[in-house]
């Protein structure tokens, strides 16, 4: 980064922080925050800047906000939801033992063996628009994608989700589904991409992905977290 | 109202946003539980509504719930993540909507800053003494504008100052802050 663009994107980190940019000034800077550099210097910002933060007396909010809060995530129907898993654990037990069964009367055929989750990653914007929580499966080798809450996409548009490689193009990791749980199966070139990558990221398409193979507009990227 | 006066020990917040992280739904409920009034507290403060405190109090929370994941155990404190998160939804509210910030009567209420007794967010290493060395015109523009949310023209018109002096003065305020506590920082 050259020494007049860095003391730039430190002058707006610093506003950015304190809270004096403009709201498309904000909207904009936040797309550069993809960049791991522009990251540390915010980071660094609200570690200098947190001398300013006031002591307040603390105040209870009311008690609708919590409910507020648990309808806008279904906390609710979340609490419920372990007796069907169980019943869904016990289903795909009983599934896998009968396939057991089936297998060892076939000489010769090995059962496909369950890949472990070894990075994830939540992709959000607003609360309110969009949330996928992404897990990366063995070595970079399948991705299991679960939709959270998705609204809001215009007509004719598709998100698109890329591997972020350190000193490398972006790479498509193909579409991003608006409902359910869904599993995909990487190339070569997606897992090499993949396994390059700290961070993935998230864009808005028209219909059918990228027109160029690279991100049109990206809407935002978070970390891939390790295990 | 109801005061707490210690804040909840940190490593015991770190843990509750590692299970909120697993989709642990009673975590969260106890960190809201912990934290809320302290958020609560801060948004009051930036948006001088409580209508519109409490709204953007569902979105912090929101907010944390689905960011738990990014939360890095060891990096950051947790309450002061927790509240920078509430800082930048408020801010982003105010942006947006350009909103005149009327206060409630309340607002004396809330401004009071006394009541935290024992602890409170981590401050650099000899922040006073390096924001002690900034003028009073500019140490006003900048907590007008990180404590109150005030945009450059608000901090004007409050202070009665032109406008481009208070950009400059938050400008040169900011570079000098950098550096008083980077030189804090260097071995001696």
């Amino acid at each position: 980064m050259k020494s007049a663009n860095r003391e730039l994107l430190d002058r707006l980190a610093a506003e950015y922080v304190l809270g004096t940019l403009r709201y498309r000034a904000r909207r904009r800077f936040e797309r550069w925050l993809l960049s791991p550099q522009v990251g540390a210097l915010v980071k660094a910002w609200e570690e200098r800047l947190a001398g300013l933060e006031p002591q307040l007396a603390p105040v209870a909010p009311p008690a609708a906000v919590w409910h507020g809060i648990e309808e806008k995530l279904e906390l609710r129907r979340m609490q419920r939801r372990p007796a069907a898993r169980w019943l869904a654990i016990a289903a795909s037990l009983a599934f896998f033992v009968m396939a057991g069964v089936l297998l060892t009367w076939q000489p010769g055929v090995v059962p496909v063996p369950t890949l472990e989750r070894t990075a994830e990653s939540s992709l959000q914007t607003d609360p309110q628009t969009i949330y996928w929580h992404v897990q990366v499966l063995g070595d970079n080798q399948e991705l299991d994608l679960h939709v959270q809450n998705v609204h809001d996409l215009p007509p004719g548009k598709s998100h698109e989700l890329w591997a972020l490689p350190e000193g490398g193009a972006p790479v498509s990791l193909g579409l991003l589904p608006h409902t359910g749980d869904h599993h995909r199966v990487l190339n070569a070139a997606q897992r090499a991409a993949l396994a390059g990558s700290k961070q993935i990221a998230v864009s808005l398409e028209r219909e059918g992905g990228s027109p160029t193979g690279t991100p049109t507009e990206v809407l935002f990227a978070a970390p891939l977290s390790r295990a | 109202m109801n005061r707490i006066d210690t804040l909840p020990p940190e490593i015991e917040l770190a843990q509750l946003l590692q299970r909120c992280a697993a989709q642990d739904s009673a975590a969260f409920r106890t960190l809201y539980d912990k934290t809320s009034p302290i958020i609560f507290a801060r948004l009051l403060r930036l948006l001088r509504r409580r209508s519109v405190a409490e709204e953007a109090l569902q979105d912090v929370y929101v907010r944390i719930w689905q960011r738990a994941a990014q939360y890095e155990l060891g990096r950051g404190r947790a309450l002061a993540w927790m509240v920078t998160i509430a800082r930048y939804c408020a801010i982003d509210l105010m942006r947006r909507e350009r909103m005149t910030l009327v206060s409630d009567d309340s607002l004396a209420e809330i401004a009071d800053e006394s009541a935290v007794e024992d602890g409170g967010l981590e401050k650099p290493n000899n922040f006073e003494h390096c924001i002690g060395l900034l003028n009073d015109n500019t140490r006003q523009c900048l907590t007008l504008a990180f404590v109150e949310g005030r945009s450059h023209d608000e901090i004007a018109r409050l202070t009665t100052n032109p406008l481009g002096s208070v950009k400059s003065w938050i400008r040169r305020g900011l570079l000098a802050l950098k550096e008083c506590l980077s030189a804090e920082r260097q071995p001696t």
